[in-house]
């Protein structure tokens, strides 16, 4: 469809976004870099600060950017990430 | 076929000709005398036979020169009356009858480009008609015999475009026993229709009536679909059309049962563009949902799996069937068919060009095809009237009409058709569902022209919808409420209004579609001004496409309705059937004759053929002609410079034949005027319909286009002696052969050069571009030419016979 769109979608307000809280185990991160990688919306990034392992873990850029695919739980080979789904009453869903 | 026509023909007979000089009543008899014209012409070379009758077309004219033909064994026969573009046929036809090969027919055409524009100078009417007659022997004994070849015709159509044009004009091929490869771009077939609320002036549901369709198209045995596709190249002829089509894979196989768990689980969400952005969908879905094929598709640009790293599994686990593979890869599609469809369709014009109506700045201006997805019943707010600000339902609302249609400032010339309708349609649909809302429709021209058109006009009018005729110079917005300041001049009361609406509709016009220029390259088609494209004869030929085998159906061609691309589709779907049931197609034989041995393998032919109907073939230092390819213009012939090229029934030596016939005597006083058959020569005849009177000196010479008047012809012309030279063609863009007419252009412009660099005066030779409908404009070139060879010093004539003395060697 060749039109250009203008207009927001009307249902845009309503559209729910999973909200994600992304845990990171610092200390348990060996600084391989995957989890910057491959994550799809580039969520995290290299931080300053060195962790117990003597490596700079990730950081996380904009928490609202995740779409809890969980591909960084996946890869991580260390078990230092992992995702849980915030509901919209508070509770956590992981 | 080359092979066949290498040697130069062997003249196997004396050539016995007959003239015959029609009195057509008084048509021509009125102010040429028919006999002194017969008696004159049985006093050129070769003609055994001369005479004049009242009708020669009628049946006793033509049982006269069948029994001609036989009894004084006639093998040439040359008609003096009307256009060959009238009665051409008719005598062909007459000696194919009598034996005779129809290519050994010629006529001159003393009715229209004489009598008739010479009413009242009986003598040099007289004079000119002898001398077309003298043309007409000319030629006539330098014609050969030709047979037209036969082109098989694969039984197979090619459809681009899945549309409600494409979709009828597939099923009615289909029905007929075709095979047919119907090819779409999106991901579903159904195109604008299925995009459209109600359908004028019936109030029909648009999807309801387009649903049954598109389903059956999808089960038809004889159809196969290609959605999400693009035709990539197209190579052959009329009947013989090798298509490639690129099929870009959807990552969800046929196993799909469109149930749609996977949508709901995905986590990507973007705008439809279904619903032009109004309403959203996942990386995984299905436009819409009547969609044909239902199977969904993922987007790839949105997906978060690229390259095959499936870094995201939700749909793949939610598929109960398995049918999600990442790893598709796009595939090329060969097609062999024979027949070609062009069902494209239109676009629709952007009016965020137009900053006075803010389009796209303020949130409750919309296009008329964001309206049609609002009050849609599947549409994003569920057909209840909404507006986007505040997703409340308007209390007025205005419709802005000719957006982007009918204007020289804001978008395009021309009338799109169907926006007056469409309005009139929307405001109805309004008033139905909400009866108190307030309708303004500002319009420039209320064009209600169809079937029960001018009806719903007045229904909406008795509705209580207000017309106000002139269109707001701008539109401004309430920053607090987002209401709508609608300013302009009502017209008719000479008044200037402002009115605060809720919501204004653009009634946006139709453009031709932005990649136009891609399917006119493949399949060598021309355009017209609008960007449409231009049909074989506006009226006779409404289909057709000037390349062979091609034709038209819906928007494509111009703006139009349902109804009106529903029954051009099934016009061209007869059209093709037509092709398709006969299996073979024959081609007149006017395509190039070469000669192999002085071909010099440069490719200037290769280059300049509109229609690639002409190949190298630097192994063997000659050319391949597809002769079914070919048009038959002649522009190859025309730039051959070592003469290795020629044109069948226009070969150089039968034109200037022409050319020194008509300059023998007092070629000083003449002007030798080129014209094309299907505008200048048409036009020609046009002035002579009109009976427009012009100067008596211009002696016509036909080609087929323009683009076959080597430049040689013309050095000959002025070698000869003549005053004047006069080279016409169709309008650049409308040329009958696509763009052989630029060719033309540049070599009249090359010529030009050779004469001032001479010290010549250019103005002896003239380029015109002429339709066949612009009589006057040849007419009148006519006459400015008159003062312009009268200006002509006999040694100014001298200087240019020793210029051009070189093209005299040649013949």
């Amino acid at each position: 469809m060749p039109e250009r769109i203008k207009h927001a979608p009307l249902d845009s307000k309503d559209l729910k976004h999973p909200a994600a809280e992304i845990r990171l185990i610092k200390d348990q991160c060996k600084g391989c870099g995957y989890c910057i990688e491959f994550c799809p919306k580039k969520v995290f990034e290299e931080s300053d600060e060195i962790n117990a392992r003597g490596v700079h873990p990730p950081k996380i850029v904009d928490e609202s950017k995740c779409i809890l695919c969980r591909f960084c739980t996946a890869v991580c080979p260390d078990f230092a990430i992992y995702v849980v789904e915030k509901q919209p009453n508070g509770e956590r869903k992981t | 076929m080359a092979e066949k026509k290498e040697s130069e023909p062997k003249q196997l007979e004396e050539p016995r000709i007959g003239v015959y000089v029609c009195h057509c009543g008084l048509n021509i008899a009125g102010s040429v005398n028919c006999e002194e014209v017969a008696k004159f012409a049985s006093t050129l070379p070769h003609v055994v036979l001369s005479q004049d009758n009242r009708y020669t077309c009628s049946d006793q004219g033509q049982e006269g020169i069948k029994k001609d033909i036989k009894e004084h064994k006639l093998n040439r026969v040359v008609v003096a009356s009307c256009s060959p573009r009238l009665h051409e046929p008719t005598f062909r036809k007459t000696c194919e009858d009598a034996g005779l090969n129809k290519y050994l027919f010629e006529m001159a055409n003393i009715r229209e480009h004489c009598s008739w524009v010479h009413l009242y100078d009986k003598e040099s009417a007289t004079e000119k008609a002898k001398d077309l007659v003298k043309m007409a022997v000319a030629k006539v004994e330098l014609l050969e015999p030709a047979e037209e070849i036969e082109v098989p015709i694969e039984r197979k159509a090619l459809i681009i475009g899945g549309g409600v044009a494409g979709i009828q004009a597939a099923l009615d091929l289909a029905d007929t026993g075709y095979k047919v490869f119907l090819v779409e771009k999106e991901p579903s077939i159904g195109g604008m229709m299925a995009r459209i609320d109600k359908t004028f002036p019936t109030m029909d549901c648009s999807i309801c009536i387009l649903a049954p369709k598109m389903s059956d198209v999808g089960h038809h045995p004889n159809i196969q679909l290609l959605t999400n596709s693009e035709v990539k190249e197209v190579k052959g002829y009329i009947g013989n059309f090798h298509v490639k089509v690129l099929k870009k894979p959807r990552y969800v196989t046929k196993d799909c049962s469109a149930c749609g768990e996977c949508t709901k689980v995905c986590p990507i969400v973007a705008p439809n563009e279904f619903d032009v952005g109004l309403a959203s969908r996942h990386g995984i879905y299905s436009p819409f949902a009547q969609a044909v094929p239902a199977t969904y598709l993922i987007d790839m640009n949105l997906c978060l799996n690229k390259e095959g790293v499936v870094v995201c599994d939700k749909c793949i686990k939610a598929c109960e069937r398995n049918a999600i593979v990442f790893e598709m890869k796009p595939e090329t599609v060969d097609l062999e068919v024979g027949t070609v469809i062009v069902a494209t369709g239109a676009d629709v014009f952007d009016p965020s060009t137009l900053p006075n109506y803010g389009y796209s700045k303020f949130p409750n201006v919309i296009t008329s095809l964001e309206f049609e997805r609002l009050i849609n019943a599947g549409g994003p707010s569920g057909g209840h009237l909404l507006r986007p600000s505040d997703i409340q339902t308007p209390k007025s609302v205005g419709f802005v009409q000719c957006v982007g249609s009918r204007s020289e400032r804001n978008g395009r010339l021309y009338c799109s058709n169907v926006c007056c309708m469409n309005t009139i349609k929307d405001s109805l649909l309004i008033k139905e569902h909400w009866p108190d809302t307030e309708i303004y429709v500002f319009y420039v021209d209320i064009r209600a022209y169809g079937k029960g058109f001018e009806d719903l006009y007045n229904r909406a009018r008795k509705a209580g919808v207000k017309f106000i005729r002139g269109l707001p110079s701008e539109i401004k917005e309430d920053r607090r409420t987002h209401n709508l300041w609608l300013m302009g001049e009502n017209t008719l009361q000479k008044e200037l209004y402002k009115i605060n609406v809720d919501m204004a509709i653009l009634s946006v016009g139709l453009e031709s579609r932005k990649d136009s220029e891609v399917v006119q390259r493949l399949l060598t088609l021309s355009r017209n001004q609008d960007g449409f494209f231009l049909e074989a004869h506006p009226k006779l030929r409404p289909v057709d496409a000037a390349t062979a085998g091609v034709f038209f159906a819906g928007c494509a061609e111009s703006p139009k309705d349902i109804k009106d691309s529903v029954t051009q589709a099934s016009a061209a779907a007869a059209r093709a059937g037509i092709l398709m049931a006969k299996g073979k197609v024959t081609v007149e034989a006017i395509t190039p004759i070469t000669f192999p041995e002085k071909c010099q393998a440069c490719g200037l032919c290769v280059k300049v053929c509109p229609y690639n109907a002409i190949s190298l073939n630097k192994e063997l230092k000659r050319v391949d002609i597809i002769e079914a390819a070919c048009g038959g213009c002649g522009t190859c012939a025309a730039e051959c410079p070592f003469g290795a090229l020629t044109q069948s029934h226009f070969t150089d030596k039968q034109i200037i034949a022409q050319v020194d016939a008509l300059t023998e005597h007092d070629a000083d006083k003449k002007i030798v005027a080129f014209c094309c058959n299907w505008c200048s020569y048409a036009g020609a005849d046009f002035a002579g319909v009109s009976r427009m009177q012009y100067p008596p000196n211009v002696r016509i010479i036909r080609t087929m286009c323009s683009g076959r008047v080597a430049p040689k012809f013309v050095e000959r012309a002025f070698a000869r002696g003549a005053a004047a030279v006069m080279v016409t063609g169709c309008h650049l863009g409308d040329c009958h052969y696509i763009n052989a007419n630029y060719q033309t252009q540049k070599r009249v412009e090359r010529l030009w050069k050779k004469m001032e660099q001479n010290g010549l005066n250019k103005e002896r030779l003239q380029l015109l571009w002429a339709s066949a409908a612009e009589g006057e404009r040849f007419a009148s070139k006519v006459r400015e030419m008159k003062t312009i060879v009268d200006a002509v010093k006999p040694e100014e004539i001298e200087k240019a016979k020793k210029i051009f003395e070189k093209a005299l060697e040649d013949n």
